[in-house]
């Protein structure tokens, strides 16, 4: 049984009305990964975890949770599967431990293991010592690591985690990170989606979902390396708008956007582009501190060149 | 089924954590039913005494002025002022010095001590349409007695055997609620209020509040059922306004000496079948409202107004447009209103009250049975 995959879709569909929100995915995760889910809002995702965690039903296709038909017995699926959102779904006027308590119940966690696995989740979640603080009073890091607690209080073999560190500070989301490596090194598979593409780089595998359409999966290397077919070039410029506006324009340059900081360009592999030829191009049209550098493309970039592809 | 103990056991203690955090929702449901069974029972009364009477005595004699006196002497009627024409009536309708006029014809006496059928009239302002009614009533009565009284007195002195006669003692009486106390009336359709305010608008709002937390969302794909969840909310709400009812029963029988002539247990089951129902509309409007600001302004016109209004509590069903009444048969708390008042004031049972039972099972039934389906439907979008 062990050797199955955690999940494994076939042909899933799912309409409203006469709009297709998932259109005939395929998907394959292994067991023990941490599978990435990516795609821009309203391009299937959160409707794909929902048909997955038992609580929607397809339209068509199959769809086995770790090993079990989900699609008609999500009874037997939801006890072993864990789900946290980016709203936590913590009850803010209950503390630390009863909101533990609560899940435990939900979850029907035997009483005498209970005690084990709140203390390890206090501790995973550097909670100890808090138990009683009311969630309410906890910053926002505090409480995501104690939704993952929650989530995980009766030990699923998998966790679906639906975009879990939007508005969280960078410094948290690293912390977060941390533990779903070690939830991960536990044997946990992690189905995550998230529009950070600095986390998707962190992901085992990946998968690009675009308007209800699987349009590119592999590992975060494979897909930089297999999937690009465009240079990047990163340009540093203290007007990045106007200069944003300006390289919209401009020729042999497909797609302008802000990455970070700087401004990411970029242009079809065979267009004879360098990076001196834009920078001489924007001190020209004023932007005189412009400073350009060709750079291996990120996640975001074959983000971005795959929805534009697909557009 | 120990799973399902445990799912339902942790949102039954969760409840209860969530009111013991949250002073005011506590304060609504607790001390929110004594103020306001306080509020009601001190403040409503439909009570008439002392309506402020003007006499216009056109006999002048012992006998009319005797006539007079037991009105005055009565708690109901006040004789405020005397008036020599019908048009000082006018003005003192006019003015509001006065309710009612009593106008006793010239050749009263003589009527009455040839044994002959006196006649007085008697107006009453109608602008108030509640007082009117009881003033009307109670004249009618008084007329009655003192009519009574005088042919017993004609009798008496004509040396005549009246107790032969028999239908000469005056018999007035009011059923139920003998001293036409209106506190007495008022206490058990409280009850039916009350209970509706706290049900309704608290499941209303407690639902609509774990859709924003997401806990909604976090609950469906756990194995918690539907309808374990609507048990575990349903629970410490019967619980609650169980205690309301036994507080507004131990209040109503101590402070006001509402009788409890009948079954205890019918109230009871009529009570938890009202809660049901009451519960059943909470979740319908937490199925619809988007906001807990919704909820909470919706809950309390479904609540408040129709039980206040269209179940009785307040007016006679009877005198309220058919279309109204029609209406009201949309909201429970008109058979909770019956049967409360069945048990309390009537000593009614099952025997009388098993319609209104059934009305309320197969209201509750239905209104629970359409708020589950309503509530999985916008869950599963």
């Amino acid at each position: 049984m062990m050797n199955q995959p955690a999940i494994e879709v076939h042909g899933l569909t799912k309409t409203f009305g006469s709009f297709t929100a998932v259109d005939g995915i395929d998907l394959v995760v292994p067991r023990g990964q941490i599978f990435g889910f990516l795609g821009p809002n309203g391009s299937g995702k959160t409707t794909t975890i929902r048909m997955l965690t038992g609580t929607l039903r397809p339209k068509s296709g199959s769809a086995q949770v770790l090993g079990t038909d989900v699609v008609h017995h999500p009874d037997q699926v939801k006890p072993r599967i864990g789900y946290m959102s980016q709203k936590f779904s913590l009850f803010e006027d209950l503390t630390v431990a009863e909101n533990l308590k609560f899940y435990a119940g939900v979850y029907a966690v035997p009483a005498a293991e209970f005690a084990s696995r709140r203390d390890y989740v206090l501790e995973m979640a550097d909670l100890v010592g808090r138990e009683n603080e009311l969630t309410r009073n906890l910053s926002v890091g505090w409480r995501q690591r104690l939704a993952l607690g929650a989530a995980t209080i009766h030990e699923p073999e998998l966790l679906f985690l639906d975009e879990p560190t939007s508005g969280v500070d960078p410094v948290a989301r690293r912390q977060f990170w941390d533990l779903l490596y070690e939830l991960a090194a536990r044997g946990v598979t992690l189905f995550v989606t998230t529009h950070y593409m600095d986390e998707a780089a962190h992901c085992n595998e990946l998968a690009f979902i675009y308007r209800g359409r699987i349009i590119a999966e592999g590992s975060p290397s494979q897909l930089r390396n297999e999937q690009m077919d465009q240079r990047i070039f990163d340009i540093a410029v203290s007007n990045s708008d106007l200069a944003l506006e300006y390289l919209t324009g401009t020729d042999g340059i497909d797609e302008a956007y802000l990455s970070g900081a700087s401004l990411h360009a970029a242009g079809s592999v065979d267009s004879p582009l360098s990076a001196d030829a834009i920078c001489r191009r924007l001190v020209a049209a004023g932007f005189t501190d412009a400073v350009v550098v060709e750079v291996e493309p990120t996640i975001e970039d074959v983000f971005v060149n795959l929805v534009s592809r697909n557009r | 089924m120990n799973a399902t103990f445990s799912r339902v056991g942790a949102i039954v203690i969760k409840e209860f954590k969530h009111l013991t955090r949250d002073p005011r929702t506590l304060a609504a449901v607790v001390i929110l039913p004594v103020i306001q069974l306080l509020l009601f029972a001190f403040a409503i009364s439909f009570n008439v005494d002392n309506v402020p009477t003007i006499v216009v005595d056109y006999d002048q004699t012992q006998t009319s002025r005797d006539y007079v006196r037991a009105y005055d002497g009565s708690t109901f009627f006040k004789v405020v002022s005397h008036g020599a024409s019908n048009s000082e009536v006018d003005a003192a309708f006019d003015s509001n010095t006065a309710s009612v006029a009593i106008i006793i014809p010239a050749g009263f006496e003589r009527t009455i001590n040839t044994g002959g059928q006196a006649q007085v009239g008697v107006l009453i302002d109608g602008s108030e349409p509640n007082s009117a009614k009881i003033a009307k009533a109670y004249s009618v009565a008084l007329n009655q007695v003192y009519n009574q009284s005088m042919t017993a007195q004609w009798a008496d002195s004509q040396g005549l055997d009246i107790s032969g006669i028999g239908g000469l003692q005056p018999r007035l009486r009011t059923w139920y609620n003998p001293e036409q106390n209106s506190t007495i009336f008022l206490i058990p359709g409280l009850m039916a209020v009350i209970i509706a305010i706290v049900t309704v608008q608290q499941t209303a709002v407690t639902l609509v509040r774990e859709r924003t937390l997401g806990t909604e969302e976090q609950l469906r794909v756990s194995p918690m059922r539907r309808v374990e969840l609507m048990i575990g909310k349903l629970l410490p709400w019967t619980l609650i306004a169980f205690i309301d009812v036994a507080l507004i029963v131990f209040l109503g029988m101590a402070l006001f000496q509402v009788p409890l002539r009948g079954d205890p247990v019918v109230l009871a089951l009529g009570a938890v079948l009202f809660v049901f129902a009451s519960l059943g509309m909470g979740l319908l409007i937490s199925a619809v409202a988007p906001s807990a600001e919704t909820a909470n302004i919706v809950a309390l016109m479904v609540a408040f107004l129709p039980s206040f209004l269209l179940s009785g509590f307040a007016f006679p069903l009877s005198q309220i447009p058919v279309v109204l009444q029609g209406v009201s048969y949309l909201f429970p708390a008109r058979f909770m209103v019956t049967i409360s008042r069945g048990v309390f004031l009537k000593g009614s049972g099952l025997g009388e009250l098993w319609p209104e039972l059934l009305a309320l099972a197969i209201y509750a039934t239905v209104v629970v049975l359409v708020a589950a389906k309503l509530y999985g439907r916008k869950a599963s979008r």
